[in-house]
């Protein structure tokens, strides 16, 4: 976990109605909040030295995809918990092999999410 | 005022957007969200996805004028129009995005221009049926959380 007590999360996602209800969903459970509108933005976040905890990282993006940041993130050791969000059941398989930790199928069920986030401890 | 009455109305016609199936099940999620902290919540992203989905819409609109058809285009706009349709509950118009991409993968353009009419006509009427839904809840005031209709 990053050096804060608080949990850092990074929202990746190139649709902004996307993006503002997983932080009000987020900022619920105290969370610090980033956004980043796709992948290519979400990883200059880490080569300018942020730090996260976790990231929701959404597949269909221009430019850079949830597939291709996922894999260029661990690349660079990245550790963050990785919870890749998408409308594509197909993409699974390559989000996971990419180094995502969970999949969720869009729209966002927000009781799987939470219970995501117990499984790795970023509730009490 | 009959604050009453506003209120009835507003349920009445929040349960038709139901019914009708302009709205689908994620539009419970917006509505759990919003609470003390964040009491206008679902009225700001609803406002918000009107005001990017236009911007989508446009775009699709310049798209759609070109001689030439960029299909592939085509289809990234409507992808993300449709996940904005999906974040919010609009149903109906999500059901059109999917048939417009539809025909995107089959380069038919006729179908493309008569596909985004509808959306057009189904984003002028949720949005109607909306901003009427949330000016009859500002008029009848702050309320305990509106009860999901009987299904």
């Amino acid at each position: 976990m990053a050096s804060s007590q608080v949990v850092k999360v990074l929202i990746v996602d190139d649709d902004v109605v996307t993006r503002r209800i997983y932080r009000t969903m987020l900022l619920r459970f105290g969370f610090e909040i980033t956004e980043a509108g796709d992948g290519k933005s979400a990883v200059s976040q880490f080569l300018i030295g942020n730090e996260y905890d976790l990231i929701l990282m959404d597949n269909d993006m221009p430019g850079m995809n949830g597939v291709e940041a996922t894999r260029t993130l661990r690349g660079m050791g990245i550790l963050a918990k990785i919870i890749a969000i998408t409308a594509d059941a197909n993409s699974r398989g390559a989000l996971l092999d990419a180094g995502a930790d969970e999949f969720l199928l869009k729209p966002v069920n927000f009781t799987m999410l939470t219970v995501i986030l117990k499984a790795f401890n970023f509730l009490n | 005022m009959d604050y009453v009455h506003l209120r009835r109305q507003a349920a009445s016609l929040r349960k038709g957007l139901f019914d009708q199936g302009y709205l689908d099940e994620q539009f419970y999620q917006l509505e759990d969200l919003q609470d003390d902290a964040s009491p206008n919540f679902v009225e700001e992203v609803v406002t918000l996805f009107f005001r990017d989905s236009a911007r989508l819409m446009a775009n699709i609109d310049q798209a759609l004028d070109k001689c030439v058809k960029d299909f592939n285009k085509l289809d990234v706009y409507m992808q993300q129009l449709k996940g904005s349709c999906t974040s919010i509950g609009a149903s109906r118009m999500k059901t059109e995005c999917t048939a417009f991409r539809e025909c995107c993968r089959d380069e038919n353009i006729e179908g493309c221009m008569r596909s985004f009419q509808k959306i057009k006509r189904e984003h002028s009427v949720l949005r109607q049926k909306l901003e009427s839904y949330f000016q009859l809840l500002r008029q009848a005031g702050p309320v305990e959380c509106a009860t999901r209709p009987n299904k």
